[in-house]
C-alpha cells in the first residue's frame, strides 16, 4: 500500500521548494562572507579594538650646558570606558575600590565612571602606588594610562623664565608656552582588541601609533649663574631691605644670550596653585620703570656719537640746571659738584650735566637724541622669545617738549623694561652691536640631536666701536672711583652705573617709594657678563649704589670665576675692602664621588660644600677642580641619584676606615670585599678607573704603620 | 502483514552524524569562553552536550528498532500527554527571559515543546492518512485538525514560543500539502497564516521591534539590532576557509546565544563559506533522503510520517539560518542536530530514529 501518487507528485514539489530556499540561503551566505566580507570584517574589528590615547613626552627644558631644568617624568592615570563599566553590572563595586584606592568621593567616582561619554578621566597623574594597585585589579572598563608629568628639579630656579604646564601637559606661560608646538609633540594611541565586556582577551590584536615626543629646547640660561642670582636674590629679599620685589638679568653681551633671569617674588612651578597669582608676574619683561641715573649710560653714549660733548670738556655745577620755567636739581645739591670733567661728571652721575649734553643735541640736530633712544631698543620689544613683552614708555615725538628731553637725559619720564635696558647697555659693552636678546639656543629631538641652531641676532650697529670704548672707559671709572665703587671687584675692570629713581605713581613721584639699580658689565676690554640688579621699594637705604651694587657684585664675582675669566691686575687694583688677605687654595675634583665622600673633601680642603638636588653621587660641581679660590669659598655640588650610564668613578679611598668606605661604596652602587682592620691603603682597581655599578673593589687596611712601611 | 526490514539509510545516518560531530565541536568552541567566565570551566557546556548526545543516540537507536505501527496506535495518546504537558508548563513551568518553557530541575530539564513537535507529526501522518479524500473536503476533513493544529498552536504561543509555533505551524502546512489538501485551501491558509503571524507581531511590542531591527538593524545597533549586526559581522569576518577553528572573535561575548541560537553564524566565522555550505549541503542531503524514504514508504501513514519528520528538522533550520543570516526576522529557533540544547537534540534525534525506521521498509507494500 505505497503512497498515493497524487502525493508524491506534492512530496516532489516539496522537496524541489525547500531544496531552492536552502540554496537560496547559500546564496544569502555567499553575498554576505564574499560581497560585505571585507565591510564586516574591518567593522567586526573596529567593534572589539578600544583605543586609548597616549600622550606624546613633552621635551625637556635644559641649560646651555644640558642641565635639566624641566623634564617629563611618567605617572600613571586611570581613566574609564563608561559603556563597559555599565555593561558590567558592578559599577557600584568598581566605584567603591577606585575611591578607596584615590581617595575620592565614592558618589563622584560612580557619576564619573558611567557618564554618558566613550572614555572618561577618573583622576590623572596619580602615584605610581595606586596605578600598580588599580592595575592589579583588572576592573572591567578601567584602563590605567601612563601619561607624562611635567617636573622641574630645581623648584623655583628659573621659574619666571620656564613658566608652568598645565594637566595636558599646554604649556601655559613662560618658555613652557612660547615654544610650546615645539615641546608638546604629537599625542598617538593604542587600540587593543578586547572581548564585548572590555576585558583582555589571550592573543588579543594591538595597533599601536606611537606618540611622537616633543622637542628639547638648550637654553640660553646658565644654571649655575642662574643659581647665583637666584641666590643674591634670596638674601636680599630677606635681608634688611626686604625690598617688595627685585629683578636680576644676566646677559653676554656679545650674542644677547640671556644667562639668567630671576624675579622676586616668585614660585615652584611643580605646585604654583600654592603661590599667589602676582608672583608668577615676569618683572623682568613685562614691567614698565623709570630707569633713572642708569639711563645716563644711553645719554653719554648717545652724546658721545654726536659728537656734542669731548671727554675733557669742563662743566660747572651749582647744583642745580635751569630748563625753561622748570629746575631740575642735581641729586647731591647740599653739595654741588661745582667744576668737573665730562668724565667726572659721569662718575658723579650729575644730573645738570646730562640735562645740558641732551638738550645740545637737540639743538645740534632735531631729534637726534630720540634716534639713539630708539636706536637702543627702547620704545618697542625686544622680541625676546618669551610671552608678555611690555615696550616701555616713550613720549611720542610730537608732544615733546624741551623739559621732556632734558628729564629723559637723566632717566626720568621714561620709562624701560629691564630686559630692554640690559640689552642696550650689552650694546655699549660690546662695541655699539644691538642685539636681539634670546633665551633658546637649540632645539634638539628626544635623541639628542640637534635639529634647530639658533644664531645670535644681531639687530644694528647703534653707536661706534670707538663711543662704545670710550663710554665703558668712563664706566670702569664709575665703578673705581665713582658713584659704584660696590661694584668693584679686584683684579676685574668692571664697568657700571648706579640708579635711584622716585617711583610714579598715577603719574606723580611717590615719596619714600624707590627704585634702586645697577646696570654694569665686566671684564670692561673684553666683555662676558653685563648683569642689570633692580630692586623694587627697598626699605630704609634706598641708593642704588648702596642696594643694588654689592648684589651685581657679588652675582658678577661668582660668575666670572665660575666662567673662569682670569683676573688681570695690569689695571688699577686697589686693596681688597676687607682688607684682610685670605689664603686661596686649589678646588678637588669630587665629582662622580659619593656625595659624603665629596663633603668630607671638600671641607678638608678648607671650602664650605653645599649640596644641591638630591641623590648620592655627585654630578657636577662650581667651581670647577682646579680653579684656585679663597678659603672658605662655598663650592656647589650637584647631587643625583645613582648613575644612568651604569658606570662609576671608583674614588681615592686611602685613609678612611672600613665604616666610611662601605658607606662610600654603597653610595656608589660598588661592592666591596675588604681585608685587614684601621686605614684602608691599597684598593683594586686603582682611583679613577671607570667601573660598572656592582663592580666589587678589593680594599686593603692596615694600620698607619703598616701603610707607611709599604707605600711610603 | 508482516514486512521485511532492510537496513536504515546510509546517507541519513551520515549526514546525522556529521552534523551532530560539527555541532559537538562548534559548541565547545563558541561557549568555551564564556562557560570559563560564566561556570570556570570552559568544558560546562561540551560536557551536557556530550551527555545529551549520547541520550540521544540510544533515543535515536530505540526509535529506530520498534515497530512505527505501534507508534501509529499510540499517536492519540502521545498528543494527548503533550497538550497536558503544554498546559502544566504553563502553571509550574521555569521561568526564564520573561517566558515559561522548560520543565524540571537542575540539569534535567526540557521542553515540552519539544514533545508537541514529534506528538503532532505522528498525530497528523496518521490522521491525515485516515482522512484521505475526505481531507478535499474542508467541513469534514481539513477543519477539524485545523482546530486542533490552532488550539496546540495557541497553547505554545502563550509561553511564550514564537518559533516553535511557527515550526509546528509550518510542519503541519507542509504536511497538509503533501497528504493531498486543495490547492485553494492551501492558499488560504497561507493568508491566514500570514495575518496571524502580523497579528502576533502587531500584538507584542517585542516581535515588533524584532521585525524593525530586521528590516534595518542599523536604526539600533546597540539594542534590538545588536543581535543580528553582530551575527552578520561573523559571517563577513568568516570569508571563504574562516578565521579557524576556535580563532572566532565574535564569541567573545559579541554575539549573544553564540551556542543555541546563533551558533551558524560562529561556524561561518570560524569555517568561513565551506564550513556553513557543508552544514547546508548535510541539511539538503537530510531533506532529500528524508523524502525519499517518503516515497518509498509501504503506506501513506509512514509516508507522510516521513515528510513531517524530515520537514520538521529541514524547516527549523531554515529559518535558523535565514535568522542568521538577516534573511528573516529573528524568531528564536535553534539550529536542529548542532545548537546546544538538551531536549531539543534528544527529540530530534528520536525523529531521525522513527524516520531510519521507515526507511527499513522502502519499496515493500
Amino acid at each position: 500500500m505505497q503512497a498515493k501518487v497524487e502525493v508524491k507528485k506534492r512530496i516532489t514539489f516539496i522537496l524541489l521548494a525547500m531544496a531552492a530556499i536552502l540554496l537560496a540561503l547559500n546564496m544569502r551566505l555567499a553575498w554576505i562572507q564574499f560581497v560585505r566580507g571585507d565591510e564586516y570584517q574591518q567593522q567586526a574589528l573596529r567593534n572589539r579594538m578600544r583605543e586609548v590615547p597616549l600622550e606624546a613626552k613633552r621635551g625637556a627644558i635644559l641649560d646651555r650646558n644640558g642641565r635639566e631644568l624641566a623634564v617629563s617624568v611618567s605617572a600613571p592615570s586611570v581613566g574609564v570606558f563608561p559603556a563597559e563599566v555599565k555593561k558590567s553590572r558592578q559599577e557600584h563595586e568598581i566605584a567603591a575600590q577606585l575611591a578607596a584606592i584615590l581617595g575620592l568621593p565614592e558618589d563622584q567616582v560612580l557619576r564619573n565612571i558611567t557618564r554618558n561619554e566613550s572614555f572618561w578621566w577618573v583622576k590623572r597623574k596619580v602615584t605610581f602606588e595606586q596605578g600598580a594597585q588599580i592595575k592589579s585589579l583588572r576592573l572591567p572598563g578601567v584602563q590605567v594610562v601612563e601619561e607624562t608629568q611635567r617636573f622641574y628639579p630645581n623648584q623655583t630656579l628659573a621659574a619666571h623664565v620656564l613658566g608652568i604646564a598645565g594637566i595636558d601637559n599646554q604649556g601655559l606661560e613662560g618658555l613652557e608656552l612660547y615654544y610650546d608646538k615645539l615641546l608638546r609633540g604629537t599625542p598617538g594611541n593604542l587600540v587593543i582588541e578586547k572581548d564585548a565586556r572590555g576585558r583582555d582577551i589571550p592573543h588579543a590584536r594591538q595597533g599601536y601609533i606611537p606618540p611622537e615626543d616633543g622637542l628639547s629646547l638648550v637654553l640660553t640660561i646658565d644654571e649655575t649663574i642662574q643659581y647665583i642670582a637666584e641666590r643674591e636674590l634670596d638674601l636680599l629679599m630677606q635681608g634688611p631691605s626686604s625690598p617688595k620685589g627685585a629683578t636680576v638679568i644676566v646677559m653676554d653681551p656679545k650674542t644677547g644670550d640671556i644667562l639668567a633671569l630671576a624675579n622676586r617674588p616668585t614660585f615652584d612651578p611643580n605646585n604654583f596653585r600654592n603661590f599667589p597669582v602676582a608672583n608668577r608676574r615676569n618683572i623682568a619683561v613685562s614691567d614698565n620703570y623709570e630707569p633713572g641715573s642708569t639711563f645716563k649710560i644711553i645719554t653719554a653714549a648717545a652724546a658721545l656719537e654726536e659728537g656734542v660733548v669731548g671727554l675733557n670738556e669742563r662743566f660747572y655745577d651749582p647744583g642745580y640746571i635751569k630748563v625753561g620755567k622748570e629746575t631740575i636739581k642735581c641729586w647731591r645739591t647740599g653739595r654741588p659738584h661745582g667744576s668737573q670733567s665730562f668724565v667726572e661728571a659721569v662718575q658723579n652721575s650729575c644730573n645738570p650735566v646730562f640735562v645740558t649734553v641732551g638738550l645740545r643735541m637737540e639743538d645740534r640736530r632735531k631729534g637726534s637724541f630720540y634716534d639713539y633712544i630708539e636706536g637702543f631698543g627702547f620704545g618697542k620689544v625686544t622680541g625676546i622669545d618669551i610671552n608678555g613683552e611690555a615696550k616701555g614708555l616713550l613720549r611720542p615725538r610730537d608732544k615733546l617738549k624741551q623739559i621732556n628731553l632734558a628729564t629723559i637725559s637723566i632717566g626720568q619720564g621714561v620709562a624701560v623694561t629691564p630686559i630692554q635696558l640690559i640689552t642696550a647697555i650689552s650694546a655699549v659693552a660690546n662695541g655699539g652691536q644691538l642685539f636681539q636678546p634670546r633665551l633658546v639656543r637649540e632645539v634638539r629631538d628626544h635623541n639628542g640631536q640637534v635639529v634647530q641652531r639658533i644664531d645670535p641676532a644681531p639687530v644694528r650697529q647703534v653707536v661706534s666701536k670707538d663711543t662704545a670704548r670710550q663710554v665703558s672707559e668712563i664706566l670702569e671709572m664709575v665703578v673705581s672711583r665713582g658713584t659704584g665703587t660696590r661694584a668693584y671687584i679686584p683684579g676685574y675692570r668692571v664697568g657700571g652705573k648706579t640708579g635711584t629713581a622716585q617711583k610714579v605713581e598715577g603719574g606723580k613721584y611717590v615719596a619714600g617709594k624707590y627704585v634702586a639699580s645697577f646696570a654694569g658689565y665686566a671684564p670692561v676690554n673684553d666683555p662676558r657678563l653685563a648683569i642689570l640688579v633692580v630692586v623694587d621699594e627697598p626699605q630704609g637705604i634706598y641708593y642704588g649704589g648702596t642696594v643694588a651694587a654689592p648684589i651685581f657684585k657679588r652675582i658678577l664675582e661668582d660668575s666670572l670665576r665660575y666662567l673662569g675669566v682670569p683676573a688681570q691686575y695690569n689695571s688699577e687694583v686697589k686693596p681688597d675692602r676687607d682688607n684682610n688677605r685670605v689664603k686661596e687654595v686649589l678646588v678637588p675634583d669630587v665629582s662622580q664621588q659619593a656625595v659624603v665622600k665629596a663633603q668630607a673633601v671638600i671641607k678638608a680642603s678648607g671650602l664650605s660644600p653645599v649640596v644641591q638636588g638630591i641623590g648620592t653621587v655627585v654630578a657636577d660641581q662650581i667651581p670647577k677642580p682646579g680653579v684656585r679660590v679663597q678659603m672658605g669659598t662655598q663650592i656647589l655640588l650637584y647631587a643625583k641619584e645613582g648613575q644612568p650610564s651604569g658606570e662609576v668613578v671608583v674614588p681615592d679611598l686611602t685613609g678612611w676606615r672600613t665604616r666610611e668606605v662601605a658607606t662610600i661604596m654603597e653610595a656608589l652602587g660598588l661592592k666591596m670585599s675588604s681585608d685587614g682592620t684601621g686605614e684602608a691603603w691599597e684598593q683594586d682597581p686603582v682611583p679613577g678607573t671607570v667601573v660598572k655599578v656592582g663592580t666589587t673593589v678589593r680594599v686593603l687596611f692596615g694600620d698607619g704603620a703598616m701603610a707607611e712601611a709599604i707605600s711610603p | 502483514m508482516r514486512l521485511r526490514k532492510g537496513p536504515p539509510d546510509f546517507l541519513i545516518i551520515l549526514s546525522t552524524s556529521l552534523l551532530l560531530a560539527i555541532g559537538i565541536v562548534m559548541v565547545f568552541s563558541s561557549s568555551a569562553y564564556s562557560a570559563m567566565i560564566s561556570y570556570g570551566d570552559q568544558f560546562y557546556f561540551l560536557k551536557r552536550q556530550g551527555i545529551w548526545t549520547i541520550l540521544g543516540a540510544m533515543g535515536l537507536f530505540s526509535a529506530m528498532q520498534l515497530d512505527y505501527f505501534l507508534v501509529r496506535r499510540y499517536a492519540k495518546i502521545f498528543l494527548i500527554g503533550a497538550i497536558l504537558l503544554l498546559l502544566l508548563v504553563l502553571v509550574i513551568g521555569l521561568e526564564s527571559h520573561g517566558s515559561r518553557r522548560s520543565l524540571g530541575m537542575g540539569f534535567l530539564t526540557f521542553q515540552p515543546s519539544e514533545v508537541i513537535k514529534l506528538a503532532m507529526a505522528i498525530y497528523l501522518a496518521r490522521s491525515l492518512s485516515e482522512a484521505g479524500d475526505r481531507l478535499k473536503d474542508f467541513r469534514r476533513g481539513l477543519l477539524p485538525r485545523l482546530i486542533i493544529l490552532g488550539a496546540v498552536c495557541g497553547l505554545i504561543l502563550a509561553q511564550p514560543d514564537l518559533g516553535t509555533t511557527i515550526a509546528v505551524a509550518g510542519t503541519a502546512y507542509i504536511l497538509l500539502a503533501a497528504a493531498g489538501a486543495r490547492v485553494s485551501h492551501l492558499i488560504g491558509l497561507a493568508i491566514i497564516g500570514l495575518v496571524g503571524v502580523f497579528v502576533a507581531i502587531f500584538t507584542a511590542d517585542y516581535r515588533m521591534q524584532r521585525l524593525l531591527s530586521f528590516l534595518n538593524p542599523y536604526a539600533d545597533p546597540t539594542d534590538s539590532g545588536f543581535q543580528i549586526i553582530q551575527s552578520l559581522l561573523a559571517l563577513g569576518s568568516g570569508g571563504l576557509f574562516g578565521m579557524g577553528l576556535g580563532q572566532g572573535r565574535q564569541k567573545l561575548l559579541y554575539i549573544p546565544e553564540r551556542h543555541t541560537d546563533f551558533i551558524f553564524a560562529i561556524i561561518g566565522e570560524e569555517l568561513g563559506f565551506i564550513g556553513a555550505s557543508l552544514v547546508i549541503c548535510l541539511f539538503l542531503i537530510l531533506l532529500w533522503r528524508g523524502l525519499r524514504v517518503a516515497v518509498t514508504a509501504p503506506d501513506t501513514y509512514g509516508s507522510l510520517l516521513a515528510v513531517g519528520l524530515t520537514c520538521m528538522i529541514v524547516f527549523q533550520a531554515i529559518i535558523n539560518i535565514g535568522v542568521v543570516t538577516g534573511s528573516m526576522p529573528i524568531t528564536g529557533i535553534t539550529l536542529p542536530l548542532i545548537s546546544y540544547g538538551g531536549s531539543s537534540l534528544l527529540f530530534t534525534l528520536i525523529s531521525i530514529g522513527l524516520l531510519l525506521n521507515i526507511s527499513r521498509y522502502a519499496g515493500q507494500r
